[in-house]
């Protein structure tokens, strides 16, 4: 239970680190069409589409993973310790950053927002994700503090 | 053996006069079977594009060859020699074999570091092997040639970026969309350059191309040129979310899409990215619709800056390219005048055989 916690949690970060990129790269890439000018760099990088593609795609797998992550943590912890909720620090992070990217991948979805914001919320989103993963451990009494 | 060019380019005459000289692939035949008998030559290769017209030549002796592959050019073209002396250069090696490694890489094209000629080259000298025209000397020649200039293509920028207006706007609608396969362009207005763009689009393989006109007749009539869907301007609203590619090239003298129009056709769209190219003078689109987001326009002076800027990125490798050619042209040189060095021994294996 808790190795499937771990597994799925560390792959999601995975995944948000992906669409963390690749909202960067979008970023980079918008700015020199938008400027006009075709760096070194702008010849190398994707299309716009295919990095708004990977980035959506990123969120919604980092999303599932993350949520099965946190389906296994609250077993494991309703069995090991009775209870499923202990109020550590980081669970409440993780249902934070669980929301964010629900959010953000409804509105995407949703095509409410498209392009350069998404791509600007995905690098907010990962902000929170690495908070989560380093920050939890470091700043805050967690149970989680393994770095 | 030498090695001889007599031809005509772009720098040194006219279109009208080197259309004259321009050979089919039909005529190559006859024109080898000539150039063998007549002129006396042990292998030939002709390299005809729009650009120039070219003999390459590798004679024995070199007494005269110039001056009769001249008259045979004269014959071909039907211009008296005279009128063609100020047109035509020949070259000798070492230059002649500096000369063929740099049209090959592009370096001597109208629109330095194109790439088509490389492969006008190769099929030069592909059709001249399969006439039997040419031997050991200019099919390592060819060869050497080819491999040169796709290493400098490789090695150097030379053929990097978009050198015209045309190649500008697919290179950006590719950096938006990706694959242009599914996206619908839109043509607003029948001018020349908007015509030439959209011909680049097509050729990418767009899925869609819409044209729209003041007079429909005019649209219907390039329509069938592109098997396009000829649309009114009255349907300018709804063509708006539709097209993923904007290309107007009218001479309205007033703005034909506005911020607001397009801001409001933006939400309609859900954001769906717009590529706007506007090539019309004085502009057709509002300059303020390039802040609204997932809108991406470019007016004719920015494509222009970008084809100056890659250009001016293939002039400065110029000299790298010229660096690479020179070493391959040498070691050219060295390797044929050993073949020729060992061709003078009357046995060379008896030779080495002896104690």
């Amino acid at each position: 239970m808790v190795w499937a916690h771990t597994v799925c949690s560390l792959l999601s970060y995975a995944a948000f680190l992906t669409a963390f990129v690749a909202g960067v790269l979008f970023l980079v890439q918008e700015r020199q069409l938008k400027r006009k000018t075709m760096g070194v760099l702008f010849r190398r990088l994707p299309s716009l589409q295919a990095l708004d593609r990977a980035n959506f795609l990123a969120i919604g797998v980092g999303f599932a993973l993350l949520s099965l992550g946190t389906a296994f943590g609250f077993l494991g912890a309703g069995r090991l310790l009775g209870r499923w909720w202990t109020g550590d620090p980081k669970e409440y992070l993780t249902v934070a950053m669980w929301g964010s990217y629900l959010a953000l991948w409804l509105v995407r979805l949703g095509a409410t927002l498209r392009g350069r914001r998404v791509a600007l919320l995905s690098i907010l989103g990962f902000g929170l994700v690495l908070f989560t993963l380093l920050g939890a451990s470091r700043l805050l009494s967690s149970w989680h503090s393994y770095l | 053996m030498h090695i001889v060019i007599v031809g005509l380019n772009h720098h040194s005459a006219p279109i009208e006069l080197r259309e004259r000289f321009a050979f089919r692939r039909e005529q190559l035949p006859g024109a080898f079977a000539r150039l063998r008998s007549d002129v006396g030559l042990q292998e030939a290769a002709i390299l005809s594009t729009c650009n120039r017209v070219e003999i390459y030549a590798g004679v024995p002796q070199l007494d005269g060859t110039i001056d009769r592959l001249c008259r045979f050019l004269s014959e071909h073209g039907g211009v008296a020699p005279e009128g063609l002396a100020a047109s035509l250069y020949s070259l000798t090696e070492p230059e002649s074999v500096r000369h063929l490694f740099s049209v090959a890489s592009g370096l001597d094209s109208m629109v330095l570091g194109e790439g088509e000629i490389l492969h006008q080259v190769k099929h030069a000298y592909e059709w001249a092997r399969d006439e039997g025209a040419t031997g050991k000397c200019f099919n390592a020649l060819f060869q050497r040639a080819l491999n040169a200039a796709k290493a400098v293509r490789t090695q150097t920028g030379i053929g990097r970026g978009s050198t015209s207006i045309g190649t500008v706007s697919v290179a950006l609608s590719e950096k938006i969309f990706g694959s242009l396969s599914r996206a619908t362009v839109l043509l607003i207005g029948a001018g020349k350059i908007g015509e030439r763009t959209l011909k680049r689009l097509v050729d990418r393989g767009v899925r869609e191309v819409r044209l729209m006109n003041r007079s429909l007749d005019r649209a219907v009539d390039l329509a069938s040129g592109y098997r396009a869907i000829p649309v009114s301007l009255a349907q300018l609203p709804s063509q708006l979310l539709e097209a993923d590619v904007i290309l107007t090239s009218t001479s309205a003298p007033s703005y034909l899409l506005d911020r607001g129009a397009v801001a409001a056709a933006m939400r309609e769209r859900r954001q769906r990215p717009l590529c706007i190219v506007d090539l019309g003078v004085p502009r057709n689109v509002e300059p303020a619709v390039a802040g609204l987001e997932n809108v991406y326009l470019f007016d004719v002076d920015d494509l222009q800056g970008l084809v100056d800027s890659s250009q001016e990125e293939r002039r400065q490798a110029l000299d790298a390219a010229q660096g690479i050619l020179a070493g391959k042209v040498d070691r050219f040189l060295a390797w044929w005048q050993e073949e020729e060095l060992f061709a003078c021994v009357p046995s060379s294996s008896g030779l080495a055989a002896a104690p």
